[in-house]
C-alpha cells in the first residue's frame, strides 16, 4: 500500500487528544500496572541476589560434646560425605573454631585472653549443593544413630544443630505472598486498563463514524480502517510503559544506592542490562495490553 | 455487468420481504433507472449490490464475482469497482471539497502523484474545478451532490450506483445532475439511478425496472415512469 505511516500516526493523534480524559486514564491504569510489574520484577532479581548471597552462608553446623568417640564420629561423616545433596563436610576442631573466633575478634585480643580454657566446641560443617534441601538433610542426621553419642544436649538436639533455615524460610514465604499479592494487583490493573483502552477507543470510532462509513463506501480494507484505533491503543499502552520505564530508571538510579548504603551486609545491585531487559519487558506488556483492548473496542463495535 | 436472479431479501421473518424473486440483467454501459413509491426496494437492490447486506435467497453477480460466495475481506475490492451515489451526499463536513474526493484515493492507498492528477481532473468532469477549497456547507445543494459524483468517479469505477441522487434537489439542478450521470455513462460506465422523479425519468427515455411490493412489475427498454400511478 502507497500510504504513509503518517497517515495513521495523525489520525491516531487528532482522537487521542478528542478523547483526552479517557486516553489519560487508559495512561495512567496501563502505568501503574507496569510499575507494579517493574516494582516487582525488580524485587525479585534483589531478593534472589539476596538469597543467593544467604543461600552460599547457608551450612549445617553440628557441634560436638567436648571429650566424643571419634569412632562415633566417623560414620557419621562417612554418611554424609557420600550424601548426594552435600557437597562438602568439614571438621572444625576445638582450636581451629578458637583460631577463627580470634581472628573476628581480633579488634579486642582481650577478650579472649581473659579465657581461661578453651570454650568452644569442634564442629562439623555440612554444606549444601541445594539450601532446599536443608530440612531433610537436618532430619536425616538427627536420625542417625550416633547423633546423639556426639552432642552436649541430646535432650535439647536444636541447642547443636545451628542451620539458616528460619531467614530461607521466611524469605520464601514472603516472596509468595507478594507474588500472589502482586499477580492479583497486577490482573486486576491491566483488566481496568483494558476497560479504558475499549472505551477510548469505543469514542474514537463514534467520532469517526462518518469517515468509517465512506471508508467502507470506496472501498477502504478492513485494515486500513482498523489501523488508527490498533494504534490508538499501543500508543496508550507505549506512553504508560515509558512512564513505567522512567521510573523504574530513577528508582534503579536513587533506591538501589540507599538499599545498599542502609543495608550493606546483602548486596543490593541491578545490573544496567537486567534494567534494559525489564525495560524490552514493559514496552512489550504496553503493547500487548494496548492491542488487546483496542481489539476488544474494534472487535464490539465495529463490525467490517 | 449486474446478474440478479432469483433474488429475495427479507429483513425480519414475520415481514413480507423487501424484495421477492427479483430477476435482472444489466449490460456494461447500460443506463438504467429503477423506479418505484418508497418502501418498494430501491435502496435494498443497491445494497445488495455493493454487499452491505446479503440476499435471503437467489444469486447476484457483480463485475464477474458471485457476491454469496465473496469473502468478506474481498468485500472492499469490490467496492473500489462501484461507485455510490446517495440522496444526502453523504461528504465530510470538516473536509474542503478536494479533500473530499481525495480521501476517496486516500483510503485505498493510491500514491499522492495518482491524487494530485485525478482529483483535479474528476473535479473539472463536474463542474467544480473552483471549487476545490470550498467546505460543504458553502456549496449550494446542487454543487454538493456534484462533489458526491466526483468522489463516486474519481477512481473510474466500471459501476456507478445512485440512490434517489435528485431526491433533495429543484428539478432544474437535478436536471444538471442527470445530465452529469449521462456523460459519465458516455465513458462507458454502467449507470443504475434509483428514483421516484417521474418528469425525469420520462425525459430521459432510458431503460426502466419498476417495482412494486419487492417485485419487479416492469422492465423495459427506452420506458417511461409508470402509467397507472
Ligand atoms: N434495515 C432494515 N430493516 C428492516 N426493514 C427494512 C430495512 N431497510 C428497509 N426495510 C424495509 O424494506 C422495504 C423496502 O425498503 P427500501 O429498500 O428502503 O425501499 P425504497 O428505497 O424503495 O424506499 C420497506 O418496507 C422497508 O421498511
Ligand atoms: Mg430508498
Amino acid at each position: 500500500m502507497a500510504i504513509s505511516p503518517g497517515y495513521f500516526l495523525k489520525e491516531a493523534g487528532v482522537s487521542f487528544r478528542r478523547n483526552w480524559v479517557m486516553s489519560l486514564g487508559a495512561i495512567i491504569t496501563i502505568f501503574f500496572s507496569l510499575l507494579l510489574v517493574g516494582t516487582f520484577v525488580i524485587t525479585g532479581i534483589l531478593i534472589q541476589e539476596i538469597l543467593a548471597s544467604v543461600e552460599e552462608k547457608v551450612m549445617i553446623q553440628v557441634f560436638l560434646k567436648d571429650g566424643y568417640a571419634p569412632e562415633d564420629l566417623d560414620p557419621l561423616q562417612t554418611s554424609l560425605v557420600e550424601d548426594a545433596r552435600i557437597n562438602s563436610v568439614e571438621y572444625v576442631s576445638k582450636e581451629q573454631a578458637l583460631e577463627r573466633f580470634k581472628e573476628q575478634t581480633a579488634d579486642s585480643p582481650e577478650i579472649v585472653d581473659q579465657l581461661p580454657n578453651n570454650p568452644l566446641p569442634a564442629s562439623l560443617e555440612v554444606e549444601l549443593v541445594d539450601p532446599e534441601d536443608v530440612e531433610a538433610v537436618v532430619v536425616d542426621i538427627k536420625a542417625h544413630p550416633n547423633f546423639v553419642n556426639l552432642i552436649a544436649n541430646p535432650e535439647d538436639p536444636e541447642k547443636d544443630l545451628k542451620y539458616g533455615a528460619e531467614i530461607i524460610d521466611k524469605l520464601f514465604q514472603l516472596t509468595n505472598v507478594v507474588r500472589v499479592v502482586v499477580i492479583v494487583l497486577v490482573a486486576m490493573l491491566v483488566f481496568v486498563s483494558m476497560i479504558f483502552i475499549s472505551n477510548t477507543i469505543r469514542l474514537a470510532i463514534y467520532a469517526r463514524r462518518k469517515e468509517i462509513a465512506i471508508m467502507r463506501l470506496v472501498g477502504a480494507s478492513n485494515w486500513f480502517i482498523r489501523m488508527p484505533f490498533l494504534l490508538e491503543g499501543v500508543m496508550q499502552g507505549l506512553i504508560g510503559a515509558a512512564l513505567a520505564i522512567g521510573v523504574v530508571v530513577v528508582m534503579r538510579q536513587w533506591l538501589v544506592p540507599w538499599l545498599s548504603d542502609t543495608l550493606p551486609f546483602l548486596p543490593v545491585t541491578l545490573s544496567a542490562g537486567a534494567t534494559a531487559q525489564l525495560g524490552l519487558i514493559l514496552a512489550a506488556f504496553g503493547v500487548a495490553i494496548g492491542l488487546i483492548g483496542s481489539i476488544f473496542a474494534l472487535r464490539r463495535y465495529l463490525r467490517v | 455487468m449486474i446478474v440478479m436472479e432469483h433474488v429475495t431479501k427479507s429483513y425480519a421473518k414475520d415481514k413480507p420481504p423487501a424484495l421477492k424473486d427479483v430477476n435482472v440483467d444489466i449490460e456494461a454501459g447500460e443506463f438504467v433507472f429503477c423506479v418505484g413509491h418508497s418502501g418498494s426496494g430501491k435502496s435494498t437492490l443497491i445494497k445488495l449490490l455493493t454487499r452491505e447486506i446479503l440476499p435471503t435467497d437467489g444469486t447476484i453477480v457483480v463485475a464477474g464475482q458471485d457476491l454469496s460466495q465473496m469473502k468478506n475481506w474481498k468485500v472492499p475490492y469490490l467496492r473500489r469497482n462501484i461507485g455510490c451515489v446517495f440522496q444526502d451526499f453523504k461528504l465530510l463536513p470538516n473536509k474542503t471539497t478536494y479533500e473530499n474526493v481525495a480521501f476517496a484515493l486516500e483510503v485505498i492507498g493510491r500514491s499522492r502523484h495518482v491524487i494530485r492528477t485525478q482529483v483535479p481532473e474528476v473535479l473539472r468532469l463536474v463542474g467544480l474545478e473552483d471549487k476545490g477549497p470550498s467546505y460543504p456547507d458553502e456549496l449550494s445543494g446542487g454543487e454538493q451532490q456534484r462533489v458526491s459524483i466526483a468522489r463516486a468517479f474519481v477512481n473510474r469505477p466500471p459501476l456507478l450506483l445512485a440512490d434517489e441522487p435528485t431526491g433533495n434537489l429543484d428539478p432544474n439542478t437535478s436536471l444538471g445532475i442527470m445530465s452529469l450521470l449521462s456523460r459519465i455513462n458516455k465513458t462507458g460506465t454502467t449507470v443504475l439511478m434509483a428514483t421516484h422523479d417521474r418528469e425525469m425519468v420520462d425525459s430521459m427515455r432510458r431503460r426502466v425496472i419498476a417495482l412494486e411490493n419487492g417485485k419487479v412489475i416492469r422492465d423495459q427498454d427506452r420506458g417511461v415512469y409508470g402509467y397507472g400511478d
